[in-house]
């Protein structure tokens, strides 16, 4: 019992730090040359912020066999969701992945990964070697299903952390682990034919990604910038609210996707580590805390929880650095965004809902 | 139902980022710093004044005014690059290509303004400003401007933007932008014209827009340079020179001070300021770009003379009254070298004042040769001058030595026939010859001629000077065998006695392939100052064009009282 308790404590104050290192983060990107020019984009943070806890108490509190129950409902009404979206959401940015509700703009594709995370754990939890076969199709079938929604808006970053949620949760289940290579062996020869579906603006991202000069002032600016605010951290960075990169606007998206090079440029290499460190901490705790639940679909449950944080740290720093593609991901409890944030701390809140019990 | 595979994959990227990290960071953090800095810190250079360049009175020959050039910003107009460039274009009337290659060429980084349109007017630049205001910005820059760029051009030379060739350039100290003047005055004064570039240290952002000052150099305006050069002069000299090929140099006889120094035909500076239509200058067959006053060596012809008389007579192979009859030829051997007339019996100051080549002859011939590249050496040929002005030329002295290591032949007589007379492999530029001849008039000395006054209000004139070592005796009589030459109705040069100065002066016909160049080289005396004269024309057939073309020039200063 004492244990139990101190994993949660644990991995709630790491959600704290990481909401103040996010806040910190935030505040110094929206200053321009000295300037608190981001005032609002702060406060609406610090409000999904606060409705962020609340969702959390409020999951946490809820028995999580509700949700094993309901996990199907929940990918239909989401499904219903993304429907919603691709007919009377609202555009911005040249994608279409807002629906407007009572004012609040929010994302539906990043409810998907709270819903994807409960329908494998529900399929997953239910394998038997006599339905090993069947489940591993239902459970595919599902998420491509979503997948493909979610790209279509267009929103590739978002709509490819599905399937690999599946394949990191998969391999982990009873499933036969050559059903999952073949899979993938049938998705790398497929590859080169994915290249002809692929918008204009994602092929210039695989460019950059592969040369980012070939375009330093257009598709490869992003990328150039980002590796030089990061680098010239140093060890010990520039110290808050005097990175030059940040400070003096070379880096779009900083607020959001480029959150890290924030943190990394006034915080260094120390910093950055830290961060990992946070990171690593709440992923181990969660990961050590499915080995000792009995229900087979909590388990599942938190492993997919610490599979998608891990996705989003690692696709979202890794972007940042260069040694992935730009593709929008944001990074989990740092990055400016409503919905994601809520979406992890109701994913937080499951965990904690499932240790509970 | 295992946590291992998600446990090592969770590890092995996270142990991915770390590394990642710790490269970017720790291994190349140095690197990246830069790079950073490079971003946001920029020198806004402020490109400095150069020195006014003034003639004696005070007249402003070569001054900068400002011109003004539209800018861009790369990062700011990458997406509408294209456009803007086919816009600007039509808008300006400058070549969409000019605009590409200034911006190509001129670019040092994404964030600091390019110059893609040079040097237009003021209202044409508010104009393209007004129509795209969000993109462009308006740089003024001092630009050199020469007032009367023909009759000074060999003298001043031009400038050039130091990027022209910066990679030369680079180890001396120079900027891209800084100005560096090329041949002439602006070469050799450069450190004193130039001054020093400024620059405003900013921090500036990603948009291009300045967000804070760190700090500011203003820039040093250049010195102003005064010359001894007459304006005036200058212009009555090119205006005579006309189409001739030639040169015009008149100087202060004690002093070497250049009053005037016009090679012709010449060019136009302003043009290579702005760096159009100077082909037609560069590629022209008759060189407008080369100072023949003292970059190009010709044969001195019969100019040679009066040194010859005066080394002959300092080491007693003759005296005033030493006689030659002129046949009208002298014959060495089966050889015969011919004189323009029969000059019959002639003393010395006779053979002068007539130009005998016979005389001449003889007396190289008693002299030898040796003794001929030794009165050659003595009067300046063969040497720099040591004029203000960079590379000039030395032209050639002859001797035995020179002649089997350069020519592969043993010396004949022949050669010291012609050498007497100031032909043969002996050439020399006309400012030498200008120097060698003004030294019999000022008592014996070789003068450094010069053109600089002051600089920077105060006082730069340095006269230097040589003493040849002679008797003040065998000078008279010499000049006035030159004296005769003008003053005299059987004087080569006795046009110019219509002048009513006081002239003394030696004629030149040079051999040459091709029509003979002509010579006049002499003194003129006017209210108790001394000048010395050399005119110089290629190819112009005869001596007598030279003295024509001297004739008209001087009267020209006489009219205007430049004199």
């Amino acid at each position: 019992m004492k244990i139990r308790l101190r994993t949660e404590y644990i991995v709630v104050i790491c959600v704290l730090v990481l909401n103040c290192i996010g806040l910190m983060s935030l505040y110094s990107s929206l200053h321009h040359a000295g300037m608190f020019s981001g005032r609002d984009i702060f406060y609406r943070q610090l409000m999904w912020m606060a409705m962020s806890w609340v969702a959390l108490i409020i999951v946490s509190s809820i028995n999580y066999r509700t949700f094993h129950d309901r996990s199907y409902l929940f990918y239909g009404l989401n499904i219903l969701l993304l429907f919603a979206v691709l007919f009377i959401g609202h555009e911005s940015m040249g994608a279409q992945r807002w629906l407007s509700l009572a004012g609040f703009t929010f994302q539906p594709s990043e409810l998907s990964k709270i819903t994807a995370i409960l329908v494998l754990a529900r399929c997953f939890a239910a394998v038997r070697p006599e339905n090993m076969r069947r489940y591993f199709f239902i459970a595919l079938g599902l998420i491509m299903f979503n997948a493909l929604l979610i790209i279509k808006q267009p929103d590739l970053g978002t709509g490819l952390t599905l399937p690999i949620l599946f394949m990191l949760m998969g391999f982990s289940s009873m499933i036969k682990k050559r059903y999952f290579i073949i899979l993938s062996l049938l998705v790398c020869m497929t590859i080169p034919f994915a290249w002809n579906f692929l918008k204009p603006y994602q092929r210039d991202r695989l460019t950059v990604f592969v040369n980012p000069n070939v375009d330093p002032l257009g598709a490869g600016y992003t990328i150039i910038q980002s590796k030089v605010a990061i680098g010239s951290g140093g060890i010990a960075g520039k110290g808050f609210l005097s990175g030059t990169q940040n400070q003096f606007n070379f880096l779009p998206e900083r607020h959001s996707d480029f959150i890290f090079t924030v943190v990394a440029e006034e915080w260094g290499f120390l910093g950055s580590l830290f961060l990992l460190f946070i990171y690593w901490i709440i992923l181990s705790k969660i990961l050590d805390k499915s080995k000792e639940l009995k229900d087979n679909y909590a388990r599942y449950l938190l492993m997919g929880i610490a599979a998608m944080i891990f996705i989003h740290v690692f696709v979202n720093i890794g972007m940042t650095l260069g040694i992935l593609p730009v593709v929008g991901i944001p990074l989990s409890f740092i990055s400016y965004g409503g919905t994601n944030l809520l979406m992890t701390m109701i994913l937080i809140g499951l965990f904690l809902g499932a240790c509970r019990e | 139902m295992s946590r291992r595979f998600c446990y090592i994959i969770f590890l092995f990227c996270f142990f991915l980022l770390g590394t990642t990290l710790f490269y970017y960071q720790i291994v190349k953090g140095d690197y990246f710093s830069s790079r950073a800095r490079n971003n946001y810190m920029h020198v806004l250079p402020i490109v400095s004044l150069r020195g006014d360049i003034l003639d004696r009175t005070g007249e402003k020959i070569a001054y900068d005014r400002p011109v003004f050039n539209v800018a861009v910003i790369p990062h700011h107009i990458i997406a509408k690059r294209e456009k803007l460039f086919s816009d600007l274009s039509e808008l300006s009337g400058c070549k969409k290509t000019t605009i590409e290659r200034n911006y190509r060429t001129l670019m040092t980084n994404h964030f600091s303004p390019v110059n893609v349109i040079t040097d237009i007017d003021k209202s044409d630049a508010i104009a393209l400003m007004e129509a795209f205001p969000e993109d462009l910005i308006i740089n003024p820059t001092p630009k050199r401007f020469y007032s009367m760029p023909y009759e000074f051009s060999h003298v001043l030379g031009y400038v050039k933007e130091a990027n022209v060739f910066y990679d030369k350039l680079k180890k001396y100290g120079y900027k891209p932008l800084e100005r560096v003047g090329i041949s002439g005055i602006e070469e050799y004064y450069d450190s004193y014209l130039k001054g020093e570039d400024g620059g405003d240290l900013v921090e500036v952002n990603a948009q291009g827009s300045v967000v804070g000052y760190i700090g500011q150099r203003s820039a040093i305006k250049g010195k102003n340079i005064k010359l001894t050069l007459d304006s005036g002069i200058q212009k009555a000299a090119y205006d005579v020179l006309g189409s001739r090929r030639g040169v015009i140099i008149l100087m202060d006889s004690s002093t070497g001070a250049l009053l005037s120094m016009v090679s012709s035909p010449a060019y136009n500076p302003n043009y290579f300021i702005k760096g159009s239509n100077t082909g037609s200058f560069l590629l022209d067959k008759n060189a407008p770009m080369l100072n023949r006053a003292l970059k190009s060596a010709y044969p001195l012809g019969s100019v040679f003379k009066p040194i010859i008389a005066v080394e002959a007579l300092m080491s007693h192979i003759i005296s005033s009254g030493t006689q030659f009859n002129c046949t009208g030829s002298f014959k060495l051997g089966r050889a015969v070298f011919k004189c323009m007339h029969v000059h019959g019996i002639q003393d010395l100051r006779q053979a002068l004042a007539h130009s005998c080549n016979v005389y001449f002859n003889n007396v190289g011939m008693l002299m030898g040769a040796d003794r001929i590249t030794s009165a050659a050496y003595r009067f300046g040929f063969g040497n720099y001058t040591g004029i203000d002005y960079p590379n000039e030329s030395k032209g050639v002295v002859p001797s035995k030595e020179w002649k089997r290591k350069n020519i592969k032949t043993a010396w004949y007589g022949g050669d010291t026939v012609n050498f007497s007379i100031g032909q043969g492999y002996f050439t020399v530029t006309p400012i030498q010859a200008l120097i060698a001849v003004n030294a019999i008039f000022n008592g014996g000395y070789l003068v450094r001629p010069y053109f600089i006054s002051e600089i920077g209000g105060e006082n730069a004139e340095i006269t230097a000077r040589k003493y040849i070592g002679t008797d003040s005796r065998f000078l008279d009589i010499v000049k006035n065998g030159m004296w005769d030459a003008v003053n005299t109705d059987t004087g080569t040069a006795r046009l110019l006695k219509k002048l009513g100065f006081s002239i003394a002066g030696k004629t030149g016909t040079a051999q040459t392939r091709g029509k003979a160049h002509g010579w006049f080289v002499g003194n003129i005396k006017n209210n108790g100052l001394s000048y010395s004269i050399c005119v110089f024309l290629e190819n112009a057939g005869s001596s007598s064009e030279a003295v024509k073309v001297c004739y008209e020039f001087l009267d020209e200063l006489k009219r205007k009282e430049l004199l």
